[in-house]
């Protein structure tokens, strides 16, 4: 399992040394985003990185060649990705935090939250798609994202006062363990989902 | 299952877009060199995927060292070398890092005889596999099958698309290899002159079905090409045979019965050695196969 989680790193070695230049270059030239969205971009790098590799049919049948099962392949993307995204979320913060940027220990948790969510929808439809879809899947998703993000919370924070009135109304407390058990739990469902569609697969 | 069949496939019957395979039954030896033959798009991938458990029979079973995938996956793939006909390796990686990635998957992983196939096979650690030559990409695939004590060896058309020179270098390694008769080799290819060296065993497949699985020497001793006047063909003497071209000129037949043909035409006809390719091909669309 450690191996195969050590060897996203393997592959995406020269891809890595772009991990700290576009940090620094999100907080010079994109002033006005949110940290929280910087962290999320962070988290997803290293996996999103490594999906586009693994999802070549080459890179299937040489990993089930190997003594792998196809649920220790499943296993080591869900946990490598937990294990990824800590990482670069530390990294993410050293880097803010040395170029001044500011941000609460709040916005890498909300982050935590939407890595676990974003995770748990695009993982078993990387398994679903084919190779050649998903580095396009993954561009759009981010641009999306990249776009989509602040206008949506904003519009959340404005209109949606149900869900305002009730986060004002719940302690912080609850609100982050109601939080933390959604997203963890969609992550744990989509595991199991991406194990059903990878027993399955053909290559 | 006896100890002696090394892969066993019985009843496995696998649905695919294109393709199908039914009721397969087939067993591959302990000790020697099988040799996999058929034409492109026969069913020899397939039921290589299947023996690999990259895909899994629809109906039947598969074990390898008497051992099923559902419980023993990672046993049976640690003791298994694979190469394919294309390569599979990261392409943007150079031997070195591939080598870190599969080295930690085995059990008996030996850097040494890696570093000493590197060096036999004259191949560059440093460099991009996408950069490799075929041949050296499947050099390096060898090289990686050889490093970890496997006891079989499964190679799917490890010679298609190379050069001559090359294949012959190929075939001299795999020659080498098979020398301590410990190992067990499947190799399948269309390439049906690679084996006449090296094979102990052919199986024969065509549309999804095993024609024939037999020594090579059997072969040798019972198959013939025949060549005579179709003054000699009738009801009784048709019999003998697998397959009949006729042209103008006489017929040319395939038989697995060289005995009873010699007895039969005695000087009449001419009996020739059947190469591998001509069995297969007269064994393709044959009129009797199964006799």
């Amino acid at each position: 399992m450690f191996n195969l989680i050590k060897k996203d790193i393997i592959i995406q070695k020269t891809q890595l040394l772009l991990f700290i230049p576009l940090i620094i270059f999100l907080v010079f030239f994109a002033q006005n985003l949110s940290p929280i969205l910087i962290f999320l971009l962070a988290s997803t790098f290293i996996s999103a990185n490594a999906y586009v590799y693994d999802a070549l049919t080459e890179s299937n049948i040489l990993l089930n060649s190997l003594p792998y099962t196809r649920k220790k392949i499943v296993a080591s993307r869900y946990l490598g990705a937990i294990v990824y995204m800590i990482i670069s979320i530390a990294l993410a913060g050293g880097v803010l935090y040395l170029t001044g940027y500011g941000y609460e220990m709040m916005d890498m948790a909300i982050a935590v939250g939407l890595f676990f969510i974003f995770a748990a929808f695009a993982f078993p439809l990387f398994y679903i798609l084919k190779p050649a879809y998903i580095g396009v899947a993954v561009l759009i998703g981010t641009i999306v994202l990249a776009l989509g993000f602040q206008p949506a919370s904003r519009f959340f924070m404005e209109h949606m006062t149900v869900i305002t009135d009730f986060l004002v109304s719940t302690s912080t407390t609850t609100l982050y363990l109601i939080g933390a058990a959604t997203s963890i739990g969609l992550y744990l469902i989509s595991w199991m989902i991406s194990q059903f569609i990878y027993q399955r697969k053909v290559f | 299952m006896g100890m002696e069949n090394v892969i066993e496939l019985r009843g496995v019957s696998k649905a695919l877009k294109a393709f199908t395979i039914d009721n397969m039954n087939l067993q591959i030896k302990q000790g020697y060199v099988t040799g996999f033959i058929g034409a492109n798009g026969a069913g020899k991938s397939t039921t290589m995927k299947l023996i690999m458990n990259l895909l899994q029979p629809d109906k039947g079973k598969v074990s390898v060292f008497g051992l099923d995938y559902a419980n023993h996956e990672k046993t049976i793939k640690d003791r298994i070398g694979f190469v394919y006909d294309s390569n599979i390796f990261y392409e943007s990686l150079n031997l070195k890092d591939i080598s870190r990635i599969v080295a930690p998957a085995y059990k008996h992983w030996d850097d040494k005889q890696f570093k000493f196939y590197v060096k036999q096979f004259e191949l560059p650690l440093n460099k991009a596999i996408k950069k490799f030559s075929k041949g050296m990409q499947m050099k390096a695939s060898i090289a990686i099958a050889l490093s970890h004590d496997a006891e079989l060896i499964i190679m799917d058309e490890p010679t298609a698309g190379l050069d001559p020179t090359s294949r012959r270098e190929l075939l001299d390694i795999f020659q080498e290899v098979m020398v301590d008769g410990k190992r067990t080799i499947l190799f399948s290819t269309h390439i049906t002159s690679d084996l006449e060296r090296i094979a102990d065993y052919i199986v024969l497949i065509d549309e999804g079905q095993i024609l024939f699985d037999k020594p090579v020497y059997e072969l040798q001793e019972q198959y013939a090409i025949v060549k005579g006047s179709t003054e000699l063909l009738d009801a009784d003497t048709e019999a003998y045979f697998i397959k009949i071209e006729r042209s103008p000129n006489g017929f040319q037949a395939l038989t697995k019965d060289v005995a009873k043909v010699k007895e039969v035409f005695g000087e009449h006809a001419v009996i020739e050695e059947a190469s591998l390719e001509e069995i297969m091909f007269y064994m393709k669309g044959a009129d009797h196969p199964y006799d």
